[in-house]
C-alpha cells in the first residue's frame, strides 16, 4: 500500500432528520488498494460511498481526493466513477454505446475511443456483445457492462455499491475472484461495500467495518477476522465466541481464570488494571477437543450440546462448565468429530495466542507475546 | 355431449360448439350496440351526405362534387395553411410546459405528487368555454395584461393584436387538452429508471446533455401518443378561433361549422368533415407508429 492516501474522508457525517446516517467518519484509503465498506444494512456504508461520489451532501466533514477538496465538488467533475446496485445500464443503447457513454462526453478522439471502449470489453470478457441491448444480457453479463462503462473513463478510483448483490451464489464467487483480478491489473484503487462479510474478506486489501453510522475496525482481513476490535465486528465477522473471563491471577501478560482441576481460561492481558472480568474472543476452528490443560493453553470441561454437520466442518456446540456456550468448527478429515454425540463430556481447549480480549481499541495494542516454546500455536 | 359424472350425479354438461362461440359474443352484446348507435350511425349519415345519396338527401344521385369544390378553393387552402401553423405552434407550446411539468411530477413531487396530478387534472375539467372567455379577458385592450404593462409605463398604447388574432388563438391552444399532454408523458417518465440519471451525472452529463442522451429517446414514445391525443382536437377546434381568433385567425374547424350553421349547406359540410377526419386519421397512424419505434439515441 502506497504512503499517500488517494481518498480521505475527515468527519465526514450525514444527518437525516434525527438520524444519524454517517457519524464522524475518518478514513484513509490508500492508492491501488482494494478497500471494503463493510457492514449490515444501514449502518452508513452506502450513504459514505455516496459521499465519496458525491450524489450525497455531507452534513459535516470533508471528502479529499488525490489531494483535492472536493467535498462540495459535483459527481461530474470528480475523477471517480461508481458502478450502481442495479447497474443502471442506459436501455436504449447498445453495450457498445453504453461503455463509451463516458468518454464520449470528455470529447476523446474517435479512434481512441473505439480503441479503449474495444479494450475494456475484451477485458471483462464481453467481445461480440458490442451490439446488443442490456435486455438482451443476462445478470452477470449486465453486471460486467456496468464494469466496464465506469472502468473505460480510467477514474482515479472506482466506487462499487454491492454490485454482486443480485447474482447467484456461484457466479457471485466466480465474479469476486474476477473483480479482484481487474482491479490489481489495472491498479485502480477501489472502494467496495457490502454486506456480505465472506465477500469483503475474499477480496479486499483493508475492511472499514461499520456499524450505526460509525466505523469500528480498519484493518486488514486477516486482522479484523482474528483480532476484532470490538464484540459486534467479532460477532458480524464469521462465527464467534465470545467468553467472559473472570481475572484470577494476572502474571507475565497474561491474565487466567482458574476453574480447578487443572482447568483455567488464559488471556493475552488487556492492560485495564481496574477490570475484575474481561471479554474474550475466540475462533471456532482454533478450538481443540480433548485437549490436556498445559501451559498457554486454555482448558475447560463441558459438555456436547449439538453436533452439526456442514459439510467441510463439523459444528459442535460445546456448554462449557462456566455455563457459556462454546462453538466448536472440526474439520471433517476423519471421523473423529462425527463420533461426538451430544452429551458426551469432553475437555475443549485452545492457545494463549488465538485467544483475543474484545473492546480493546487498535489492533497489536493489546495482544502480548505468547509464551515461548510450549504453546503448540495452531496456524 | 358429454355428462361427467361423479358418483353417479351429474356434475355439469361439456358446452357445445355453438355456445361456446357465442359466449364472448353475448358480453358484447351491448357495448357493440352503443357502438353502432351512437358512432358509426352518424358516421354513415356523414358519408351518405357528403355523397348527396339520393334516397336521403332528395338530391340527384351519387356526387363528388362537395369534396371537389373543396379541395379546389384557394381560400380554403390559405386557412388550412394558418390553422396548420396555429395548432402546430400551440402543439409545441404545449410540449415546452408539459415535459417539465411531468418531469417535476414524475421525479420531484414526492409526496405532493399525487394531490399535484389531481390539481392538474380538475383544471382542466374547467369548462373550456369558461376558460376562453377568461382569456378574452386577459388579452383585450382593456384586459389585465394591457392594463398591466400601461401602468408600468412599457407601452403608450394597448396591444391591439393581443386578441382577435392568430397569437390569441395559440395562446388559447396552448393550454387547451395540456392534462392529455402531460399525462401520457408523464406516464412514459415513470417508467424510466431515475437510477440513470445519478449514472449519466456520474460519467460526466450535465442536465442538457442527460435530457438529450438519456431522457428524451426513452420519452419519445409518451410524446408521440401526446401528439396523437391533443393535434387533431387542436387542429380542428373551432370554439376557440370563433371567441378569440377574428379575421385572421380563422381556423378549418370554423369553415365547417360556418358552412353547415350558417350556409345550411349538410353536404359541403359533411364532405369537409370527412376530409379533415381523413387527415387526422392519418396524422394519427403515423404517430401511433412513430410512438412504437424504439428511438435511438
Amino acid at each position: 500500500m502506497s504512503e499517500r492516501a488517494m481518498i480521505e474522508l475527515r468527519g465526514l457525517s450525514k444527518r437525516y432528520g434525527d438520524a444519524l446516517a454517517a457519524d464522524s467518519v475518518n478514513l484513509d484509503i490508500g492508492v491501488g488498494e482494494f478497500f471494503s465498506l463493510l457492514g449490515p444494512s444501514g449502518c452508513g456504508k452506502t450513504t459514505t460511498l455516496r459521499m465519496i461520489a458525491g450524489f450525497e451532501e455531507p452534513t459535516s466533514g470533508s471528502v479529499t481526493l488525490d489531494g483535492e477538496d472536493v467535498t462540495w465538488v459535483s459527481p461530474r467533475r470528480r475523477k471517480v466513477n461508481m458502478v450502481f446496485q442495479d447497474y443502471a445500464l442506459f436501455p436504449h443503447m447498445t453495450v457498445a454505446e453504453n461503455v463509451a457513454f463516458g468518454l464520449k462526453l470528455s470529447k476523446v478522439p474517435k479512434a481512441e475511443l473505439r480503441e479503449r471502449v474495444a479494450r475494456i470489453i475484451a477485458s471483462v470478457r464481453l467481445e461480440g456483445y458490442e451490439g446488443r441491448r442490456p435486455a438482451q444480457l443476462s445478470g452477470g453479463q449486465r453486471q460486467r457492462v456496468a464494469l466496464a462503462r465506469a472502468l473505460v473513463n480510467e477514474p482515479a478510483a472506482l466506487l462499487l455499491d454491492e454490485p454482486l448483490g443480485a447474482l447467484d451464489l456461484k457466479l457471485r464467487k466466480e465474479m469476486q475472484l474476477e473483480l479482484k483480478a481487474i482491479q490489481q491489473r489495472t491498479g485502480t484503487t477501489f472502494v467496495y461495500v457490502t454486506h456480505d462479510q465472506e465477500e469483503a474478506l475474499t477480496m479486499s486489501d483493508r475492511i472499514a467495518v461499520m456499524n450505526g453510522g460509525r466505523v469500528e475496525q480498519v484493518d486488514d482481513a486477516r486482522t479484523v477476522y482474528d483480532r476484532p476490535a470490538t464484540e459486534f465486528v467479532a460477532d458480524f465477522i464469521g462465527t464467534s465466541n465470545l467468553l467472559s473471563l473472570r481475572v484470577d491471577r494476572r502474571e507475565g501478560g497474561t491474565v487466567a481464570m482458574d476453574l480447578g482441576g487443572g482447568m483455567s481460561m488464559v488471556a493475552p492481558d488487556p492492560g485495564e488494571v481496574e477490570r475484575t472480568t474481561i471479554s474474550i474472543t475466540v475462533r471456532p476452528e482454533k478450538v481443540r477437543v480433548g485437549v490436556e490443560p498445559g501451559p498457554g493453553w486454555s482448558c475447560l470441561r463441558g459438555r456436547i450440546a449439538q453436533n452439526v454437520f456442514l459439510g467441510s466442518v463439523t459444528q459442535l456446540i460445546v456448554e462449557l462448565q462456566t455455563g457459556e456456550m462454546l462453538t466448536v468448527h472440526e474439520l471433517n478429515d476423519d471421523e473423529g468429530a462425527t463420533r461426538l454425540a451430544p452429551g458426551a463430556v469432553v475437555s475443549v481447549g485452545w492457545a494463549l495466542a488465538h485467544s483475543y480480549p474484545i473492546g480493546q481499541g487498535a489492533p497489536g495494542g493489546a495482544v502480548g507475546p505468547s509464551r515461548a516454546g510450549q504453546a503448540e500455536v495452531i496456524a | 355431449m358429454e355428462a361427467a359424472t361423479i358418483a353417479g350425479a351429474a356434475v355439469g354438461r361439456r358446452p357445445s360448439r355453438l355456445t361456446r362461440l357465442l359466449r364472448p359474443l353475448a358480453f358484447m352484446t351491448l357495448p357493440t350496440a352503443t357502438l353502432i348507435v351512437l358512432f358509426l350511425i352518424p358516421m354513415g349519415i356523414l358519408f351518405v351526405y357528403s355523397f348527396e345519396y339520393g334516397p336521403l338527401t332528395g338530391s340527384s344521385g351519387f356526387t363528388l362534387t362537395n369534396f371537389t369544390g373543396f379541395l379546389s378553393e384557394p381560400l380554403y387552402g390559405r386557412i388550412a395553411w394558418t390553422t396548420f401553423q396555429i395548432a402546430t405552434i400551440a402543439m409545441l407550446a404545449q410540449l415546452l410546459f408539459a415535459v417539465p411539468l411531468a418531469y417535476v411530477l414524475a421525479y420531484k413531487a414526492g409526496r405532493f405528487e399525487l394531490p399535484l396530478l389531481l390539481a392538474l387534472v380538475l383544471a382542466d375539467e374547467l369548462n373550456p368555454m369558461v376558460k376562453i372567455y377568461a382569456w378574452r379577458m386577459l388579452l383585450g385592450r382593456d384586459g389585465l395584461i394591457n392594463e398591466a404593462l400601461l401602468r408600468i409605463g412599457l407601452i403608450d398604447h394597448p396591444i391591439d393584436a393581443l386578441l382577435f388574432s392568430k397569437f390569441a388563438v395559440i395562446v388559447v391552444l396552448s393550454t387547451s387538452y395540456l392534462t392529455y399532454t402531460v399525462i401520457p408523458i408523464y406516464a412514459s417518465m415513470k417508467a424510466v429508471d431515475a437510477g440513470l440519471f445519478e449514472a449519466a451525472l456520474d460519467l460526466g452529463a450535465g442536465w442538457f446533455t442527460t435530457f438529450r442522451r438519456v431522457l428524451l429517446p426513452l420519452i419519445a414514445p409518451g410524446i408521440f401518443i401526446a401528439l396523437l391525443l391533443v393535434y387533431v382536437p387542436l387542429f380542428t377546434d373551432f370554439a376557440s378561433p370563433t371567441l378569440v381568433g377574428g379575421t385572421s385567425g380563422y381556423m378549418l374547424g370554423q369553415v365547417v361549422a360556418d358552412e353547415v350553421l350558417q350556409n345550411g349547406n349538410l353536404n359541403g359540410g359533411a364532405a369537409m368533415s370527412i376530409l379533415l377526419l381523413v387527415g387526422a386519421a392519418l396524422f394519427s397512424y403515423v404517430a401511433y407508429r412513430l410512438s412504437r419505434v424504439k428511438v435511438e439515441s
